[in-house]
């Protein structure tokens, strides 16, 4: 099951909508479980690794992804090769992923770009590596065709996350 | 001797090492166990991804490829290996997968690093086949796990780090043409020396003439002197196997250049010519000969067409039984 958790307030019609284009993509339920708030301490740009560790007052099962969606900034990453931009995060193999609005407005107008984001750290969660489709969600985010993309996996990746999913409902 | 296993020397519990195409583990125990009557030395190992275990003897961890996890100058070194322009990848596939495969196995970290760029470096000329694609995600992975093992961080962070420098922020990757990976004199597909060793083991027939040919024949057929004596030339000349070469720009001043050869069966000889005067044949027809008439007397009627299907039956004489 994809939990979606809020941490800022957003329409219901657009949230259906991603849920929908979620369950598509991987073939698991997916529902808006609520919203959380973001820990007290973290200012913006907000710290990702930081907010995955320490936002509380999220229900979920041991195998239940949890998407946190939220509308502010976060803060881009320093690593040995340079700065990564961070559209999202989400640590490889756990359960709780973060993505961001921005810079668009609103999940409705922007709907696209941002429901790739969501399957591409939700990807993240069930193991996928970055891809060589420019067409696949997978693809690196800080890519300049990414966000005029559509929300769907390449074969082999859509292959991946099914076998991945697989194995951890048995 | 795999890169990075001249360390190996002592190996001590709680060690981390580099399993070819495991990935990273963790020495767990080397104890000794008796197997089949021999009492060998086992290096136990542990799978950090998963947990599995592995036991290993000790006489053979080196020449398995086990090596120590590679440090943060091995990580630098990858990175400036991603960011050059190195070569390309090899357009022939048994070659490519040859070199990958001993680059997965023997190669080290820098040897991950080389799979990675190379596939990638392809798949900007043209889709990577279903095994490769394999291969790269597999080879992807272990370059992940390793350099998050040598830096201390997360594999996401890992994976970032590798990608910023193979897929740069806010660049498209370049769309390469197969004339970037042709290498030197050497064409695309190598397929122009003995590769797949017809030339060189089937005997087939060339496509010289034969050269028991009569004199008469060849002079009836192609009716030039010149090509006669390349042939004879060609026949004291040790025969050689393969391809022909080329046809040879005329060779004396002057005389005409020789017709193209013919491929194929040789023309059958023409009959000798008829003498002045005779009529020309009449072009011979094919098939059945037809049959020979029968002499009709003249004025007689010609016989009625033959009917076909049964004969009519005997009409029975009248009164004749009685």
């Amino acid at each position: 099951m994809i939990r979606i958790v809020t941490l800022d307030p957003f329409d219901d019609k657009p949230l259906a909508k991603l849920k929908s284009t979620l369950y598509t993509a991987f073939g698991v339920g997916s529902e808006h479980s609520g919203s959380a708030e973001i820990p007290p301490g973290l200012g913006e740009p907000l710290d990702a690794e930081k907010l995955l560790d320490q936002v509380k007052g999220i229900r979920a099962y041991q195998d239940d992804k949890v998407l946190l969606l939220t509308s502010r900034k976060l803060k881009e990453r320093e690593l040995p090769s340079g700065v990564a931009p961070t559209p999202g995060f989400a640590r490889q193999g756990k359960d709780r992923a973060v993505i961001t609005l921005q810079p668009h407005k609103d999940l409705e107008t922007s709907f696209k770009p941002v429901a790739r984001h969501a399957l591409h750290q939700l990807g993240h969660l069930w193991e996928l590596h970055h891809c060589l489709d420019p067409r696949c969600s997978m693809y690196p985010p800080w890519t300049p065709s990414f966000n005029s993309g559509e929300p769907i996996f390449c074969t082999f990746c859509r292959e991946k996350s099914e076998q991945k999913i697989r194995l951890a409902k048995s | 001797m795999p890169e990075g296993s001249a360390s190996l020397n002592q190996l001590a519990v709680g060690d981390r090492v580099v399993y070819p195409n495991q990935g990273v583990c963790r020495v767990t125990a080397i104890d000794t166990k008796v197997v089949a009557g021999q009492s060998l030395v086992f290096v136990t190992m542990r799978r950090e991804e998963d947990g599995a275990v592995v036991m290993v003897p000790e006489a053979k961890v080196v020449a398995i490829g086990v090596r120590k996890v590679a440090n943060a100058e091995d990580v630098k070194s990858v990175f400036a290996f991603l960011r050059s322009d190195g070569d390309k990848a090899d357009l022939d596939w048994k070659q490519r997968a040859r070199t990958n495969l001993e680059r997965m196995t023997q190669g080290g970290i820098l040897g991950l690093a080389e799979v990675v760029k190379d596939l990638q470096i392809l798949s900007e000329l043209r889709p990577l086949p279903t095994k490769e694609r394999e291969l790269y995600d597999n080879a992807r992975h272990l370059l992940v796990s390793e350099v998050a093992a040598a830096l201390g961080t997360a594999e996401v962070n890992a994976e970032d780090a590798i990608d910023i420098v193979l897929f740069p922020p806010g660049r498209e990757r370049p769309k390469r043409t197969a004339a970037e990976f042709a290498r030197g004199e050497e064409d695309d597909l190598g397929l122009d020396g003995d590769l797949i060793g017809l030339d060189g083991d089937l005997d087939l027939p060339s496509d010289e003439e034969p050269p028991a040919e009569p004199a008469e024949e060849e002079n009836s057929e192609e009716g030039s002197e010149d090509e006669s004596e390349e042939k004879s030339s060609d026949e004291d000349a040790p025969k050689k196997r393969g391809r022909p070469p080329k046809a040879k720009p005329a060779e004396a001043e002057g005389a005409e250049p020789a017709a193209p050869k013919k491929r194929g069966r040789p023309p059958k000889p023409k009959p000798e010519a008829p003498p002045a005067g005779a009529e020309p044949a009449a072009p011979k027809k094919r098939g059945r000969p037809p049959k020979a008439k029968p002499p009709e007397a003249e004025g007689a009627e010609p016989a009625a067409p033959k009917k076909r299907g049964r004969p009519p039956k005997a009409k029975p004489a009248e009164g004749g039984e009685d």
